[in-house]
């Protein structure tokens, strides 16, 4: 990817204890962000997507029994940072957006209160005239039209759509150099959500911080997004520019997660879905996540856990056979 | 699905439905609505445009404020009072929460014989049935032992459509079917169901948000907006060129991955009114990008266009999507 990443992870592993057993959540992760891109993260539930986000505020639940690798931001690594440094990241160089905006938000306080604090806590000791004058602002940036009567609203006198403009609107005051977004637009209805995603395109004018885009939607990161990260049973299957992992995926499971897409039009055929079911957390693996339901699979993908590999320019895919199986599936026999 | 080819006898019948919560909220407002037997429709709207009241009025939980509903030849409401069971094995309703929709207390093989228990089927045979039903549905017998939080999302659909299916309906309201379910296994969930339609002749109303189920599943889609049907059309023709400009604009929001595909998102501005208090004229006004000085004041009829489609709107066809 970028030769001077923003971020850079190196085989991350993250397990949780469980009553069932140790959970593999992340399964050894390799993914540098580079700076000022916009990197979609897409996989199915279950995948490690968010569980990834988390990894790089260190929010992690109390049940977490290992988090080993690297985790370089901007050559530190947050890993192995003591807790009070890595606070420091958190709201200041880090921020989030998350899923819902009806919960991120505290019911009690307005809406100018989270964006002031959210201000104080970048800019310790501003007054308060001009944290307000801030706060209307970033509310007028995001697309409120009467930001000056808004910002004294409280989260429950604004619509699902408004509220998530105010996440955004926090996030932006912290200018960071790495703003998360955990599937902001999936608690939307759909043209409240078209609204939203053009707010988040009109940014990338202004906003000079890198993103991490984290939805289930594909369709939405190919519009969005500059880099893609295909994520699937704690691992990355693939990653790459958008445009060229979607436009030519390189590992099966991409390539099958497409085509479930149904985005062609009804020919009275079969609806295409992959057979089997996600892994099991708790199953530890010495081959290939999806070898299980792979339609390509032979010997060698059962031989250790493939590594992420050079799969074309700035791409990587982790499969031991995507240029077999790319060859297999170009003979015309084959369809 | 043949184009061109008649619509079947109608087997659901809305006629100027509508329905009043508390003297004031209009879920639905004169909702007329053919669905013909056999034939599987699609309603898509956004939230608070009424589509989970139009399922619930067709299968007699919510109580129509005025205009009829017929199942066949009689109504509802007058099947539900001289033969409540027979009407409610006729129509089934998969609800949006699958898991949330079985019982915590009960295991799989209790939720399922209950249903034949209340309607007193013979027992032996409808056992037989279901054993047929959950083999089809690919579920195992060792599910019937398990209670529903150990069960995964996709058998936990699996199985309120099998206890949907013992009825032996004719009609089957599923609200969501595949709202939670991951992409990978959404489409085994589809198949069976257009299985199910070709096999035993089922109609199916299927509401989703997710707009390429819509278009890969249904023959006819109605769209939604503010208690009312906007547009109801062949799905095929509704996706090529959308009449009603709220439907170009939510059609336009599905944006595709294959770049051929993409079209410039129309992005409406502000959020659906309340149906409290909804705008006087034609009720997307407020919001719609080629609205004119009529619309303001006008109500729109939902009237017929040529090729069976009907459009609510006085300037049909005015807002078309751009292709990139």
């Amino acid at each position: 990817m970028s030769p001077n990443p923003l971020v850079s992870i190196r085989q991350l592993k993250l397990e949780a204890l469980t009553a069932r057993g140790t959970a593999h959540i992340l399964r050894g992760i390799d993914l540098d962000i580079g700076k000022g891109r916009i990197v979609g993260v897409v996989g199915e539930s279950g995948s490690g997507k968010s569980s990834l986000a988390a990894c790089l505020l260190r929010l992690l639940p109390a049940n977490v029994s290992r988090l080993d690798g690297e985790i370089l931001f901007d050559g530190v690594d947050l890993v192995a940072l003591r807790e009070p440094a890595m606070n420091a990241y958190r709201g200041a160089r880090i921020a989030m957006i998350f899923q819902d905006p009806m919960t991120a938000l505290n019911p009690l306080f307005t809406v100018g209160t989270h964006l002031r604090d959210v201000l104080r806590r970048r800019h310790p000791g501003m007054a308060r005239d001009e944290a307000r004058r801030r706060s209307v602002a970033a509310l007028s940036s995001v697309g409120f039209a009467d930001a000056p009567l808004h910002v004294d609203s409280y989260p429950h006198q604004l619509s699902g759509g408004m509220r998530q403009r105010v996440m955004i609107a926090m996030a932006l005051l912290v200018e960071p150099d790495l703003l998360l977004a955990d599937e902001p637009t999936t608690a939307l209805d759909a043209t409240v959500e078209a609204q939203i995603v053009s707010l988040l395109e009109n940014l990338r004018r202004t906003f000079s911080g890198s993103i991490v885009f984290i939805s289930h939607h594909l369709g939405l990161v190919a519009q969005l997004c500059d880099d893609l990260c295909v994520m699937y049973g704690g691992t990355i299957v693939e990653s790459g520019p958008v445009a060229d992992v979607l436009g030519g995926p390189r590992h099966p499971y991409t390539r099958a997660l497409l085509a479930c897409e149904l985005e062609d039009e009804a020919g009275g055929g079969r609806l295409v879905s992959i057979p089997g079911e996600v892994p099991d957390p708790v199953e530890m693996r010495d081959a290939c996540v999806f070898a299980p339901r792979c339609p390509h699979v032979r010997e060698a993908c059962l031989a250790g856990m493939p590594a992420l590999r050079d799969a074309g320019p700035g791409r990587r895919a982790a499969c031991v056979r995507w240029e077999e199986v790319e060859f297999e599936l170009s003979k015309p026999s084959q369809r | 699905m043949i184009v061109g080819a008649t619509r079947p006898a109608p087997l659901v019948e809305f006629a100027g439905v509508s329905v009043v919560f508390d003297g004031r909220v209009r879920a639905l407002d004169d909702v007329t609505l053919a669905v013909g037997k056999g034939e599987i429709v699609g309603l898509v709207g956004e939230s608070g445009s009424g589509k989970s009241t139009l399922c619930r009025v067709l299968v007699g939980l919510t109580q129509p404020s005025s205009g009829t509903v017929k199942v066949g030849d009689r109504t509802v409401g007058e099947q539900l009072a001289q033969a409540p069971l027979a009407f409610r094995r006729r129509i089934q309703l998969l609800l949006q929460d699958a898991v949330a929709s079985l019982s915590p207390r009960m295991t799989i093989g209790r939720t399922l014989e209950e249903p034949i228990a209340i309607h007193a089927l013979p027992r032996a045979g409808a056992r037989l049935e279901l054993d047929g039903i959950l083999k089809r549905l690919g579920l195992s017998n060792d599910v019937l032992a398990k209670f529903p939080h150990q069960i995964s999302g996709g058998q936990a659909r699996r199985v309120g459509l099998a206890r949907a299916l013992v009825m032996r309906p004719e009609i089957i309201v599923a609200d969501e079917p595949t709202a939670g379910l991951d992409v990978s296994v959404q489409g085994e969930l589809l198949n069976l169901l257009l299985d199910l339609q070709r096999d035993f002749g089922l109609t199916y109303l299927l509401v989703s948000h997710n707009l390429n189920v819509i278009r890969r599943v249904t023959e006819r889609t109605a769209v939604m907006y503010l208690g009312q049907i906007v547009e109801d059309a062949r799905t095929n023709e509704l996706f090529a060129t959308p009449a009603h400009p709220y439907s170009a604009a939510l059609l336009s929001t599905n944006p595709a991955v294959d770049p051929k595909r993409r079209v410039h998102p129309i992005v409406l501005q502000g959020e659906i009114p309340s149906a409290v208090n909804p705008p006087a004229g034609c009720r997307f006004h407020t919001r719609c990008p080629v609205a004119q000085p009529k619309c303001t004041s006008d109500p729109p009829l939902l009237l017929p266009l040529d090729g069976g489609r009907r459009v609510r709107c006085h300037f049909p066809f005015s807002l078309a999507p751009r292709r990139h």
